[in-house]
């Protein structure tokens, strides 16, 4: 009992000294990276204990919720350093880290944050905090799914609970967890591309333009809490991804914590090291994709909450050569609909990147002598397929540029539409043929039955030469996931010649649909009708 | 003695084609190599026709009595349309119809699309089977569309896109029968081999076999020709240069066929009854024979026509194949004298378009007077295809028909109506052609000289007219029943 109340203690006022030295360090490794010398990383102290000691100057205009703001906001902080457990697990509050508790936390945070930029009346404050409740608004169900998906994989509601029972990282579900965490701790944070936290000079601000009014103690107060919630963020991801660095006070003593303590500085210094590095290369986004970015984050938690159901509710464990089989056929998908050959030839590559994928999914779970076809298999297609066909393909395209927009017999939408009946279609039509011993890659079957089915389809239905070549690659694809599904691995010289057949194809057929188009005039595949008497 | 060194004289006329410079050297070493290659094939073959030499089954290689009668029959055609090339493309090069380039690239692609040829019907494995398959398709698409004109090169994609898409749903089928063994416990790499496959048969999944056998036939169904897959046949015939549609009409098929007819053997050896496979065979066959009869009749294009007959002889086959045992042994025959009679057929039309640069049957007048040769020896292929007596073909259409009227005689009396509508629309075509006089009454033209072309036509003709009688002697029919004991399964 007293344990744990130590533990907290130690915790939070080791978050507490920690935090300016995190945000000074990635001030630091960012102007490094720029080629500057940089401010020294503990430089932060020292403004904070100045900005103390300044005179704070307060707009007549504001009211008693200008001057609170500041203690709730770097209340909610504090309050987070000493509810998740960071350190230690089964501290003294640690039972009271429920998801749902952590998020009403950040939202008072933001909420109250808002409302300090609102209450000066001034523009920059207004427009910085209808930006922060955009982002908050989008944000907000992110985190919810993303840490559901946790609990439900663990069976418990805290992230206490979550980080003890020790998720292996490499599973799917959890390396997907831990990008959606990312991407709502960068934004939470106010990091780049959701924010840029270096400047206040931006019409694009969010976090600094509500806290431009603030000067002096209240001022270090703001500044306090944001380094302290970016620390707790670090430290909460880096914990997920290695959990059992975390000290449990069942072993109590001094070696223990010291233990703690160096791992913590060391995941501070690590994360914010990325973080520098992160920023270095990402730019801001626009604000008005900011849509996208949390579409993502959230279509990454969605997917990550999907695999775990699966897994779940079928008791199948949903392995990465099921996640790239569904990416696959995504991206056959999505180029179903596409009109662009430039575009239509990077989803094949994706997709073929993908099937690569199934492949290095598929080699810790088959036999020692077929680990070598496999991987194999994986380099050839990435040769072959996500490299030689669109190249060669692209570059005839390129001759012809005015001939590369593929007219369909339908609109994108119509042509998503037949895809997925046709997904749907061939999903009932597969439940129905048993083969056996199969149900053990099940889902590799249908991927391929269905990449076949779709390529004829899109030989049908798109009435251009170049997307007759697309669908006789898909075709292909669908038969390497058939071959990676049914006898796992050919004879070496047998893979060799059907890549080679592969690309050989590719050539024959960009060349005669150069000469076609030279012929024609076009691509469409109306205009060869010349041949039937 | 490995039958890999078969290739490597088709391997070194390809590379010849590619380098030398000069017209005369690339003619001269390909009729070298080529005679060389082809008359060591046939010898290298007929030992198994006869059956006096054991099959020989390896790891890559399985040669018997079918695949060495297959094998000489590419070995034959290979020669006599090799021939008839060099005088053809030569006659088109010479007429700067083609360029150098475009000559040499013929000679490289048709030896190694030959040589694909050679080895389909040589492997055992599978997978070898279906590369070499694919690769027909591959190194003969830019043989089918060597003039660079509109209509040559619509053929060409059309040959590549349907033929592509149906090899790749028969490697589909492939997969599956090798992954049936794999369940069943056949070992490695045997689960490829055409032969462990045919041994361990009976204990493949049923359903796996039915499956496969489905997308086997499908897929190298488009290959052959069979209707409704058939598309892509008369425009790539009529399109080729003569010699091509020959070598395509005259054993292309027939490749795809063995093909099939390999996988229809481990098939009819799970089930242990050929019935199944027969039904589709039948089916299929019957509407090859009908549609093309149909077709026939609104023909105006003598290569079409012939491209059509194709189709029909095909479904013929397959049709008579069904009728096990002693159909197939008569579609066998039927398969032997429709090799040697269409390919004269499209030799001689090569003669007839170069005389006349048309294929459209009403330009074409005074044939007769203009192309006297050529005129005779095209009425007396048309006679032999069309089935006439004397031909080999009339023997084994004969013994074909008698066994569909014992079997099912309803479908019999529709064949033979699908079979007189064929002849008389040919007989008809031909007559027209040959008989008709040009509106402004006489006129002077040199008479026609004999040439290369008409010796090989005249070579094959008396090939099928001897073989009609050796067809028809215990002796001939003994070599067939054997071959057909090879690849057919009988219960």
């Amino acid at each position: 009992m007293i344990n744990s109340i130590i533990a907290t203690l130690i915790q939070t006022i080791f978050i507490l000294l920690i935090a300016p030295f995190a945000m000074g360090l990635v001030r630091f490794v960012k102007a490094r990276l720029q080629g500057r010398k940089g401010a020294s990383p503990f430089l932060p102290y020292f403004t904070l204990l100045t900005l103390i000691k300044k005179e704070m100057v307060i707009s007549d205009a504001t009211s008693w919720i200008f001057r609170i703001v500041p203690f709730v906001v770097l209340g909610s902080s504090v309050a987070l350093a000493i509810i998740v457990p960071l350190i230690f697990t089964g501290s003294m509050l640690s039972s009271m880290s429920d998801f749902l508790v952590f998020s009403g936390i950040l939202a008072i945070g933001s909420v109250f944050l808002v409302m300090g930029g609102l209450d000066t009346g001034s523009a920059f404050g207004g427009m910085g905090s209808s930006r922060e409740m955009t982002i908050a608004a989008l944000l907000e169900p992110v985190i919810i799914m993303t840490f559901s998906t946790m609990s439900l994989i663990t069976n418990s509601s805290t992230i206490s609970g979550m980080l003890v029972s020790q998720v292996n990282f490499w599973e799917p579900y959890s390396l997907l967890f831990i990008l959606a965490l990312m991407l709502i701790a960068l934004a939470e944070n106010a990091r780049y591309p959701v924010d840029n936290p270096a400047t206040h000079l931006e019409l694009t601000m969010v976090h600094e333009a509500m806290i431009l009014e603030y000067s002096g103690k209240y001022l270090a107060f703001l500044e306090y809490a944001a380094a302290i919630k970016l620390t707790v963020f670090a430290i909460l991801i880096s914990n997920f991804i290695l959990p059992s660095t975390l000290v449990n006070i069942s072993i109590w003593g001094p070696g223990a914590i010291i233990g703690g303590l160096l791992w913590g500085i060391l995941k501070v210094i690590a994360v914010m090291i990325t973080l520098g590095l992160l920023e270095s290369m990402l730019v801001k986004m626009r604000f008005y994709r900011m849509s996208e970015y949390f579409s993502i984050a959230f279509v990454v938690s969605f997917l990550a909450m999907i695999v775990a159901l699966f897994s779940s509710l079928t008791d199948m464990n949903l392995q990465y050569h099921v996640i790239f089989s569904l990416l696959t056929l995504i991206c056959v998908v999505l180029l179903f609909g596409r009109v662009r050959l430039k575009a239509i030839l990077r989803y094949y590559a994706i997709s073929s990147l993908a099937i690569a994928g199934i492949a290095w999914g598929l080699v810790p779970l088959v036999s020692a002598e077929e680990k070598s076809h496999l991987w194999l298999f994986a380099i050839f297609t990435i040769i072959t397929k996500v490299w030689a066909v669109p190249f060669v393909i692209s570059r005839i395209g390129h001759v012809k540029r005015s001939l590369t927009n593929l007219s369909s017999f339908m609109r994108p939408g119509k042509s998503y539409f037949t895809a997925v009946v046709l997904l749907i279609i061939t999903y009932f039509t597969l439940k129905n043929v048993s083969i056996v011993g199969l149900a053990q890659w099940s889902s590799l079957l249908y991927t391929a039955v269905t990449l076949i089915v779709l390529g004829i389809a899109m030989m049908i239905v798109k009435r251009n030469i170049f997307s007759q070549i697309v669908g006789l690659l898909i075709i292909e694809n669908g038969i390497a996931v058939f071959v990676l599904a049914t006898v796992g691995s050919l004879p070496i010289v047998i893979e060799f010649g059907i890549f080679s057949v592969t690309v050989a194809t590719a050539y024959i057929l960009a060349i005669l649909s150069a000469q076609i188009s030279d012929l024609h005039g076009s691509t469409d595949t109306e205009d060869l009708r010349e041949l039937t008497e | 003695m490995n039958p890999i060194i078969l290739s490597v004289s088709f391997l070194v006329a390809s590379m010849v084609s590619t380098m030398w410079k000069s017209k005369k050297y690339v003619q001269n070493s390909n009729i070298a190599l080529s005679v060389l290659g082809g008359g060591f094939l046939i010898l290298y073959a007929v030992p198994f026709i006869f059956h006096l030499r054991e099959k020989v089954t390896t790891h890559w290689w399985m040669i018997d009595g079918f695949s060495a009668l297959v094998l000489a029959l590419i070995a034959f055609i290979y020669v006599a349309s090799l021939i008839v090339a060099i005088r053809y493309i030569g006659h088109e090069y010479e007429e700067k119809i083609i360029s150098l380039h475009q000559y040499k690239l013929f000679f490289t692609l048709f030896q190694l699309f030959v040589l694909c040829m050679v080895i389909t019907v040589l492997t055992n494995n599978s997978l070898l089977l279906w590369l070499a398959l694919e690769g027909t398709t591959l190194f003969s698409t830019f043989l089918v569309g060597l003039y660079r004109k509109k209509t040559s090169i619509e053929a060409a994609w059309k040959y590549m896109i349907l033929c592509s898409t149906g090899i790749s749903l028969g490697l589909v089928g492939m997969l599956l029968l090798s992954y049936g063994a794999h369940v069943s416990g056949v070992e490695g790499n045997d689960i490829f081999l055409i032969s462990s496959l045919i041994e361990n048969a009976t204990i493949i999944p049923e359903n796996i076999i039915k499956l496969s056998f489905i997308f086997l036939f499908i897929g190298f169904g488009t290959k052959v020709g069979l209707v409704p897959m058939h598309t892509w046949l008369p425009d790539a015939h009529s399109k080729a240069p003569s010699p091509i549609s020959a070598i395509f009409s005259a054993v292309l098929l027939n490749v795809a066929l063995y093909a099939i007819l390999r996988f229809k053997f481990i098939t009819d050896s799970a089930f242990l009854d050929p019935s199944w496979t027969n039904n589709l065979f039948l089916i299929f066959g019957f509407l090859s024979v009908a549609l093309s009869a149909l077709m026939m009749l609104i023909q105006v294009n003598y290569k079409r026509m012939l491209a059509y007959s194709s189709i029909e002889h095909m479904g013929l086959i397959l049709f008579s194949l069904a009728l096990s045992p002693l159909g197939a042994a008569f579609a066998l025959m039927h398969m032997i004298g429709h090799t040697f009679a269409k390919s004269s057929l499209f030799f001689a039309s090569g003669e007839i378009l170069i005389k006349y640069k048309t294929t459209k049957i009403p330009k074409i007048k005074d044939m007769l007077l203009r192309a006297r040769y050529t005129s005779i020896l095209f009425i007396l292929g048309i006679l032999a295809i069309v089935a006439m007596p004397t031909s080999a073909l009339f023997v084994s259409e004969y013994g074909m028909f008698a066994q569909t009227i014992v079997q099912y005689p309803k479908t019999a009396i529709a064949l033979f109506i699908a079979l007189g509508i064929i002849a008389y629309a040919m007989l008809l075509l031909t007559i027209n052609m040959v008989f008709s006089k040009s509106e402004s009454g006489a006129i002077e033209c040199e008479n026609e000289k004999w040439n290369i072309t008409h010796s090989v036509i005249v070579v094959e003709m008396l090939i099928l007219f001897f073989l009609a009688f050796w067809f028809t002697t215990s002796q001939g029919m003994d070599v067939i029943n054997a071959i057909v004991k090879d690849f057919l399964f009988i219960k």
